[in-house]
């Protein structure tokens, strides 16, 4: 069940004479290949590195009337003042757990919900299943955080339970404490359903024949998971892992734009709320820019460390 | 349709490519305003029309949710017959309106004129200096009769539109009529007078209302489900009690102005003195304890649930169907006599609403056209319509009819409604925000205003970009760590770390550029 | 297929695998209640007096049961009028998502593609940077896209991250030995695309339909920056117009906001029950496509 990238390179490396040349019959063969890529790669030109000249602001002084490429350099002072900037740590710091809470915890959660459908044999229940838990995607995150107010608000009704079995009334909404582990637990419920789909369609695809053949050896339920199941998903799992692992300083910032307050600003600071109240809002271009160069070049060191390590382990790779 | 849209795109490649390499400037820079197109269109200086030749401009704008189309309503139809200038509107609604504005002028697509545009005085500043607005000092004087004559009564308004180098660049809307500048403390009377208690003249008796509002059941239902204060999301509460405490809120920032000397007062001991009893306030529930968490939404919901004591808002109508339990309370002594009703807007109180770039071929025209609004007559036909069909005179004050005083249709006939659309807001055009009981709260508020309010002071582009780096970070230190010492969520024992990182984030710097922009415009 | 990995174990009794299927019930129904419920509070609420649902009032079942909400957006125009857009957006958008993503995905999937590695990285590597909203802005200006539905579509055309899932979907669940024994029998790439590779696609392509679909359904940015005429609105935008309201609207007590605030209250949860209805109805037609056994019939035809 491997991604076959062995073969690939035996298959080119056996032509060990004129390498080049050879090459260029091997192109050549496939033409009809490139033929297919040619719009989305020309698309990719066009509208993902045409625009990247931009990237040039985060060294200059953007003036909107001097348009981008007549702006002053200034060099790197957009990134030390970022760096020096009172709240870096704090910063660097919620971004970083909040991801890593979000990896360890969000991540497992849509494979073991899409092994469990799986697991199903009820038909009609299993669609319900994945029907239910896929509804709360569609729900904006204006309303989940109005949801999440009005759920663990004083008078809410699990500060109700929790003052019946005689605690007192927590303020979720207003503790640094509560922030993340409201935030993550949302995100769980609310996606959980919508990520496992991906697994579900890959579970579907693989082979009956050897649940059947495993069946027959007399492995278990939980053993054919095990040992069928998962091994047949582990390319699906890997490849979204290592796309997780690469937009790892990246969280959106609506959700928690919506839930930030100044009580819980000590643990809801992160790097994209920052950007959007002090770059976006007050048109801060420059500044913006460097902050999001800063965010690529760590997900992009974090993705290549990630996929080296993979292609090592587990065969699978971007490329 | 998408195959030759495709085929377009691949044609343009080798274009785009171009684009690249090229670097694709898109600013072309300062290009003087263009006083040539004028020549051959005769401006009036004053009568309608304002020239004889129609003349054409396009004006980008904001419309608020409660808005429909501006060219649907009557003041827009009318003031075109009259002026002769057909104004084309490109409409941004609010949601977006920034991003939108901030593109017109990085890809310098500009249109004419700026209305409604709610322009910062750093994005004025940095966007005159660039040359893609224009300077209008000079037209002002020659063709803005209304005006020139409300700069000369308020000379506040010159100071705060006016750059270090001289220019303006930007026109604010302006608000002459007191009330239309203040929050007021709106006070449950039916509660008082249930409960037996007198107007609340001091902090220390405010304190006692809210604790009886807390625990007597003014509501009468049996549960304490009673808010006694309430405040819009944030520090507001700390703008609406700072006046009790000495603390003002001059030149639009934390700033007390004593012998022109400016002292920025965040680290000061009478803001610990405040704060502490904020936070008296709020640990004893006598602050509403979502007061840092709630929305808009909820806020206008608690005015006008009848369920709170005490709140801040400039009119009554947000709450009108209950409004006669409430009326208004003066600024509460505090516990040095000071009584002061610091937070106020000044005249020139929304900023950036109007401006003329540099493409514009009619300057002269556009200032005429936007000056007749400062006139009571100009911002009566912007506020209420036609008389007759929209509004009825009594005692030479115009009145909205009934039909168009609801919330479904009087912002469809006015840009009035959302806010912040350069015109003149005067006792004259106030039927409406300014109803008796709103007029009755501001006489509570009016001996103890300040003397004169210094509006925000316009810096030049390199110390505006200075201050706008500092305030980023002091701010943000200031308002949580403010929030936190009213929650308990800080305490008190660490006024002097917080006193400290206000020093090392330079707030002695920030003071002294306030200081310099204050003697300037003192000047 | 390596099926070197299935296990040897004695057989299994059937208590077993009954009390397997107890927990696996078990836990199911455990998360569908969870999840229900706030979706049950949603429902609730769109039928409940606004005031109420503000005050706190509900939390399981309607209080004060009114139909405003919902005829209220029955009678709104605007609401209508963005969810015809929103449908045009999304099957066009759709449509041309799925040509593209596939005609990058299956080449790069094939092992014997020269500078394969290559072109994926160029691909990879917009994921991490992109020049920012003014050039990107100025390009689909200079294309002559602003304000018209191009703009929403053509820059949005391919998502990488679809791209890559598509690719390894390809690479993981079509043995390669099958397309070597269709090469050797004289097919085109395209012809393998069109009538081996796309059939034994069905799950996937579902997916992908989904995900974009319902990407072009849920977006709102673009179209706020570069959509200026009102009646070229989508839906989401439209919604946010109605829903957001924010202290500039208080301004000079803007009449009856009042109103207006309880007016948002009450159709903001009818309101996402009435636009997920679509993306939710399109649901169980993905479903069907998540058959086991789509390359057994293959395999053996």
């Amino acid at each position: 069940m491997n991604i076959k990238e062995a073969p690939a390179g035996a298959d080119l490396s056996t032509s060990r004479p004129k390498r080049g040349s050879r090459l260029l019959v091997q192109m050549a063969k496939r033409y009809d290949l490139y033929l297919m890529l040619l719009v989305p790669m020309v698309w990719y030109l066009i509208f993902h590195y045409g625009p990247l000249y931009g990237l040039q602001i985060a060294f200059k002084n953007f003036n909107p009337a001097k348009g981008i490429t007549g702006s002053e350099w200034v060099g790197f002072e957009h990134f030390t003042r970022f760096f020096d900037s009172y709240y870096f740590w704090r910063l660097l710091r919620n971004t970083l757990t909040i991801n890593l809470f979000s990896l360890l915890l969000a991540f497992p959660i849509p494979i073991m919900l899409a092994l469990l459908v799986n697991e199903i044999r009820s038909k009609t229940f299993s669609k319900w299943l994945q029907n239910v838990t896929y509804i709360p995607h569609f729900i904006s995150v204006v309303v989940i955080v109005g949801i999440l107010t009005v759920m663990l608000s004083a008078n809410g009704p699990i500060n109700m339970l929790i003052q019946a079995l005689g605690g007192d009334p927590i303020r979720f909404m207003e503790s640094a404490g509560w922030f993340k582990t409201i935030f993550i637990g949302s995100n769980i419920w609310q996606n959980m359903g919508w990520q496992s789909i991906i697994y579900i369609a890959a579970l579907s695809g693989i082979n009956p024949q050897l649940y059947e053949a495993a069946k027959m050896d007399g492995a278990s339920r939980l053993r054919r998971i095990w040992h069928v199941s998962l091994p047949g998903i582990v390319p699906v799992i890997v490849i979204l892992l290592i796309l997780d692992v690469g937009q790892f300083m990246n969280i959106g910032f609506e959700k928690i734009l919506l839930m930030q307050n100044n009580l819980n600003l000590e643990s809801s600071d992160v790097i994209s709320t920052f950007v959007y109240t002090t770059g976006i809002l007050k048109g801060e271009y420059s500044y913006t820019a460097a902050i999001g160069l800063f965010n690529s070049v760590i997900n992009l060191t974090l993705l290549l460390m990630v996929n080296r390590f993979a292609r090592k382990t587990s065969e699978t790779s971007l490329w | 349709m998408v195959r030759k849209q495709w085929g377009k795109s691949a044609v343009s490649l080798m274009l785009i490519a171009g684009l690249v390499l090229g670097g694709c400037s898109s600013g072309s820079g300062s290009k003087e305003a263009a006083p040539e197109g004028s020549a051959a269109t005769e401006v009036k200086k004053e009568g309608f029309p304002i020239v004889e030749e129609p003349v054409q401009l396009k004006m980008f704008t904001r419309i608020a949710p409660v808005n429909g189309t501006f060219k649907e309503m009557p003041v827009f139809q009318d003031y075109e017959q009259m002026s002769n200038v057909k104004v084309e509107f490109i409409e941004a609604p609010t949601d977006g309106f920034q991003e939108k504005k901030n593109l017109l002028f990085a890809s310098n697509e500009l249109p004419d004129a700026l209305y409604r545009s709610s322009l910062s005085p750093l994005e004025a500043v940095l966007y005159g200096a660039g040359g893609q607005l224009i300077p209008l000092e000079g037209l002002i004087e020659e063709y803005a009769p209304n005006l020139t004559q409300l700069m000369e009564e308020y000379p506040e308004i010159r100071a705060a539109i006016t750059t270090p180098e001289g220019h303006i660049y930007a026109i604010p809307g302006i608000v002459t009529l007191g009330s239309a500048r203040t929050d007021k403390k709106w006070i449950n009377t039916a509660w008082l007078e249930k409960l037996n208690l007198d107007m609340p003249e001091t902090t220390d008796e405010l304190y006692d209302v809210l604790v009886a509002f807390r625990d007597q059941d003014p509501n009468g239902n049996g549960q304490k489900d009673e808010i006694p204060m309430t405040a819009r999301l944030g520090l507001h509460i700390v703008t609406m009690m700072s006046g009790s405490f000495g603390l003002d809120q001059q030149l639009g920032y934390n700033i007390n102005i004593e012998d022109d000397k400016v002292e920025i007062w965040m680290g000061s001991e009478r803001n610990k003195e405040m704060l502490m009893y904020l936070n008296k306030l709020y640990t004893e529930k006598l602050l509403d304890p979502e007061v840092f968490s709630h929305t808009e939404a909820q806020y206008l919901a608690k005015q006008g649930s009848g369920q709170t004591g005490v709140f801040f808002d400039q009119t009554n109508n947000n709450f009108l169907p209950i409004a006669d339990q409430y009326e208004g309370m003066s600024p509460p002594a505090g516990p040095h006599g000071d009584r002061m009703q610091a937070q106020a807007s000044p005249v020139p109180r929304d900023f950036g609403a109007f401006a003329i770039t540099s493409v514009n071929n009619y300057p002269e025209v556009t200032m005429r056209w936007i000056d007749y609004f400062y006139s009571d007559e100009g911002s009566t036909l912007l506020r209420f319509g036609r008389e007759g069909e929209h509004y009825e005179l009594k005692d030479g004050i115009p009145y909205y009819k009934e039909a168009y005083s609801t919330s479904e249709t009087q912002p469809k006939i006015t840009p009035y409604a959302g806010g912040g659309a350069p015109h003149l807001i005067s006792e004259q055009v106030a039927s409406y925000i300014n109803p008796p009981q709103v007029q009755e709260a501001q006489k509570k508020l009016d001996p103890f205003m300040p003397e004169v309010r210094y509006a925000a002071p316009m810096f030049d582009e390199q110390t505006a970009q200075q201050v706008n780096i500092l305030r980023n970070d002091i701010d943000k230190y200031y308002e949580e760590q403010s929030t936190k010492f009213i929650a308990g969520a800080l305490s008190f024992d660490k006024w002097g770390e917080f006193q400290e990182t206000l020093k090392k984030m330079k707030i002695d710097e920030l003071q002294q550029l306030y200081q310099d922009a204050y003697d300037k415009m003192e000047k | 297929m390596s099926q070197r990995k299935a296990v040897k174990k004695p057989k299994v009794a059937m208590s077993d695998e009954r009390w397997f299927d107890i927990v696996v019930y078990g836990i199911a129904a455990v998360i569908m209640v969870i999840v229900l419920y706030p979706l049950l509070f949603v429902v609730s609420a769109s039928f409940s007096d606004p005031a109420k649902v503000l005050g706190g009032e509900v939390w399981l079942l309607p209080k004060d049961v009114t139909l405003d909400a919902y005829t209220n957006i029955l009678h709104n125009d605007k609401i209508w009028r963005g969810y015809a857009n929103s449908i045009l957006y999304t099957t066009v958008g759709t449509v041309i998502n799925i040509l593209m993503t596939l005609l990058a995905a299956y080449p790069l999937s094939r092992p014997d593609l020269p500078l394969r590695k290559g072109m994926m990285l160029i691909i990879t590597l917009t994921m991490f940077f992109s020049g920012g909203l003014i050039p990107t802005y100025l390009l689909v200006k200079d294309l002559g896209m602003v304000d018209s539905m191009w703009a929403l579509i053509i820059p949005g055309a391919v998502s990488t991250y679809n791209l890559i899932v598509m690719r390894t979907y390809f690479q993981s669940s079509i043995p390669w030995e099958l397309q070597e024994a269709a090469h050797i029998d004289g097919c085109s790439n395209w012809r393998l695309l069109i009538s081996i590779i796309l059939p034994l696609s069905k799950p996937i392509l579902a997916v992908m339909v989904l995900f974009y679909a319902v990407g072009h359904w849920n977006s709102f940015f673009n179209a706020l920056i570069y959509i200026r005429r009102e009646e070229l609105y989508p839906l989401q935008l439209v919604l946010r117009e109605i829903l957001l309201i924010s202290q500039s609207d208080a301004v000079d007590g803007s009449v009856g906001l009042e109103d207006r605030v309880l007016l948002a209250e009450s159709i903001k949860y009818a309101v996402i029950i009435v636009s997920s209805l679509p993306v939710l109805i399109m649901y169980p037609f993905v479903q069907r496509h998540f058959v086991k056994g789509v390359m057994i019939g293959s395999i053996k035809g």
